[in-house]
């Protein structure tokens, strides 16, 4: 018994931690997902069963939702894993000084509240005279609505990539100068010496990262809410999360359906374990996390 | 040495509680939550407070050891954000004592028991026995009155005159419109050719042509009415949806986007993509819908360092909502707010001695006068020397109010989805009046007739 003390104790605090923030809310999700409530059903809520998922199935509006979630979470994600891939290597690549500087700007706006970041974008993309862009260049485009998508990825995406940034030029770091100067005495280029040597040896951070925002941007819908409330018009830039928000907890006229909010989140849980699996095997997890064969020290 | 202090201290005690109990004054907390989201109306927090001081005095007066403090927020934000905060606390069972909102969330409140019935209450205070009558029906759901009216108002059809000079009509012309609309002899048809006139006349930038507001709101079912759409049978209780009516509304506005009068992304969410071009140098805007309070929003907040109410006399003109129709009915939309009374709230005696004091012609002039809403007591009316309120207030003789359902938001969001279907030209219109039906259909069952 005493062999298991110290273990237990050891992992308490953190088991309590991951059932009260992460376990019990699933749970009550589930639970919710079950039954009818709602603002009107609040204090005598019935149970449904499945009914949250089958009124799912049948919304005509769920097609265009689940195609504009795919859209967002692949086109931010291109950008923001790409991006950052880019801005590590430029900013490894310059004296450290300069990278550092680099790097500290391109961190600005994830400091800065969302909704301080969606004002300065209203600021820039409004239509002249409202916005900097359209004043600059005369034109009367408002790009908030006329391209609303670009705009989303856009804000998201310089968020995002200063994460990957800070990651890959960590791990770019890490890697031994060694491997470097035997790629110069072969005579490889900047761009042979990234694509044979950098690139591989970044594999599980890119791995990491691309999983990590996969499953961030996922569940992530405060830029889009910020920036477009899911339109201009119909739906045209509603992601799942934010339906499921608005579903539940966001009405113009404040009667909001707890119940087929939590089915939404519900089915948006199973969607991330299917992606996270779906990594694992893609990126070979296993064989990143296996013994090193050589030892470098 | 310290048993002294001991005797000391139990003497204080033992003397404290002999005396006499109604030297303790006892301070009743009342929790107010209000909204605009328009900042001139935070009067609908202020009168509360300033009746909480006559409510001590006449406390006083009546030798009552009790006292009341007004505690609340007026929230200038949007109505999303206030309802979710309310319901939260509904939710939480701590809710304040008082909630200002619309009159037709009564009824959805009610149905849910958040919100108490006040027909014992209303009775026992005279204040509330000047206020409009068609007021207190709006505040009643299942025979039972829910809500004390604290404002209401008006919908109109704004027009700028400067633009309509521009395109040659003369003063006289101008002055006529809202005659004209009244009559029926002006209807949207007409309010799209001028538009478009404008359009091709280049007195307006494109888009510019008619304005609605940016988001989901009350005024979309004043919009399917005047448009021939009744959206509740009263026979039967149940909420309407006419398809015929929604089409000719969905196929007006394609038009006004396919004539580039009518902005294709008008639903964008920013409210000041709606004020800043109305109220720019002259007014960009033709035609727009809004309310009465945006009148105060302009004069305080728009063009308040060049001309204020004069500059606005000057270049704007309302009316109510034309018909579709050659002499159809004119029509506007009043939705009213209202205080509502928490049903777990420990005070509503005095709470609702609040409220009565709160309903009294100096307070309701104040709100009326600094937001331009209108009055809901019948002296206000009379004692108020106010040009905007005095040309305006005919309007509530051709105005109607939400119907009293607890789904109306349900119906209200589908029908809301149809406009940005049909404005943004995701579908056509005839789909997109399909996509309501159905979408009712779905979430409403037999509880809508799809007629």
């Amino acid at each position: 018994m005493r062999r298991y003390a110290a273990p237990v104790i050891f992992l308490l605090p953190a088991t309590c931690l991951i059932v009260a923030f992460f376990l019990a809310p699933v749970v009550t999700t589930l639970y919710l997902s079950l039954t009818d409530i709602s603002v009107i059903t609040f204090q005598n809520p019935q149970w449904v069963g499945m009914g949250n998922y089958a009124t799912l199935l049948r919304d005509q509006f769920i097609g265009r939702i689940v195609l504009n979630t795919a859209r967002y979470v692949v086109l931010t994600l291109l950008f923001n894993v790409g991006m950052g891939l880019v801005l590590a290597l430029l900013s490894s690549s310059v004296h450290q000084r300069w990278g550092d500087q680099l790097r500290a700007v391109w961190l600005l706006p994830r400091i800065l509240p969302p909704v301080v970041y969606v004002l300065i974008w209203q600021g820039l993309a409004r239509e002249a005279p409202y916005g900097l862009i359209g004043t600059i260049t005369g034109s009367s485009t408002s790009w908030i609505t006329a391209a609303p998508w670009a705009v989303i990825v856009l804000a998201n995406g310089l968020v995002g990539a200063s994460f990957g940034m800070l990651i890959f030029t960590s791990a770019i770091r890490a890697i031994p100068a060694d491997l470097f100067y035997a790629s110069a005495v072969d005579g490889a280029t900047t761009l042979q010496t990234v694509r044979r040597v950098v690139l591989p040896l970044l594999r599980w951070p890119i791995m990491f990262v691309t999983a990590y925002q996969t499953l961030s941007l996922l569940t992530s819908f405060e830029y889009i809410l910020l920036l477009t409330d899911g339109g201009p018009g119909f739906y045209t830039t509603t992601v799942w999360s934010l339906h499921a928000y608005k579903l539940a907890l966001s009405q113009y006229f404040g009667n909001v359906e707890f119940g087929l909010g939590a089915a939404m989140a519900a089915v948006l849980v199973v969607i991330g374990i299917v992606v996270s699996v779906a990594y694992l095997r893609i990126f070979n997890f296993r064989a990143l996390v296996a013994e090193p064969k050589i030892e470098v020290n | 040495m310290r048993s002294r202090w001991w005797i000391v201290l139990l003497a204080v005690v033992f003397f404290a509680a002999l005396a006499p109990a109604d030297a303790q004054q006892r301070t009743v907390v009342l929790r107010a939550w209000t909204i605009g989201p328009d900042n001139p109306s935070i009067t609908r927090f202020r009168n509360l407070e300033t009746a909480a001081e006559r409510l001590n005095a006449e406390l006083r007066r009546e030798g009552a050891n009790t006292q009341v403090r007004v505690e609340g927020f007026f929230d200038t934000t949007n109505w999303d954000s206030f309802l979710r905060r309310v319901l939260l606390a509904f939710q939480g069972g701590d809710p304040p004592d008082i909630v200002q909102a619309s009159a037709a969330l009564a009824s959805t409140w009610a149905t849910a028991g958040f919100i108490s019935p006040l027909d014992e209450y209303i009775p026992r205070h005279p204040q509330f026995a000047d206020v409009y009558p068609a007021l207190w029906t709006a505040m009643r759901y299942q025979g039972k009155t829910w809500a004390i009216p604290q404002d209401t108002e008006a919908r109109p059809l704004y027009f700028n005159k400067f633009l309509l000079r521009r395109l040659g009509w003369n003063d006289q012309q101008i002055a006529d419109l809202p005659k004209r609309i009244i009559s029926g002899d002006f209807t949207w048809d007409d309010v799209m050719t001028v538009a478009r006139e404008a359009r091709q006349r280049n007195v307006i930038e494109p888009g510019r042509g008619y304005y609605h507001r940016p988001v989901n709101g009350p005024d979309f079912v004043q919009w399917y009415r005047s448009f021939g759409g009744r959206d509740f049978d009263q026979a039967t209780g149940k909420l309407v949806f006419n398809r015929a009516a929604a089409l000719r509304y969905y196929r007006w506005l394609r038009a006004g986007v396919e004539a580039g009068v009518i902005e294709r992304d008008r639903l964008n969410n920013d409210w000041n993509r709606f004020h800043q071009p109305i109220t720019d140098g002259d007014g960009r805007v033709l035609f727009w819908s809004g309310g009465t309070w945006n009148w105060a929003e302009w004069e305080q907040q728009w063009v308040a360092t060049k001309g204020g109410e004069p500059w606005l006399f000057e270049r704007f003109g309302f009316a109510p909502h034309p018909s579709y129709t050659k002499g159809g009915k004119p029509i506007t939309l009043s939705n009213p707010q209202a205080y509502m009374l928490a049903a777990r709230s420990r005070n509503k005696d005095l709470a609702m001695r609040l409220l009565a004091l709160t309903t009294v012609p100096d307070l309701d002039a104040k709100h009326a006068v600094g937001s331009a809403h209108l009055p809901v007591l019948r002296r206000t009316a009379a004692m108020v020397n106010n040009r905007f309120l005095k040309e305006v207030s005919y309007l509530l003789d051709y105005t109607t109010f939400l119907p009293i359902h607890p789904d109306l938001p349900r119906w209200q969001d589908a029908f809301y989805r149809g406009v940005s279907a049909a404005e943004s030209g995701s579908t056509t219109p005839e789909q997109a009046v399909e996509l309501v039906a159905t979408e009712l259909q779905r979430m409403l069952g037999d509880k809508v007739i799809i007629e």
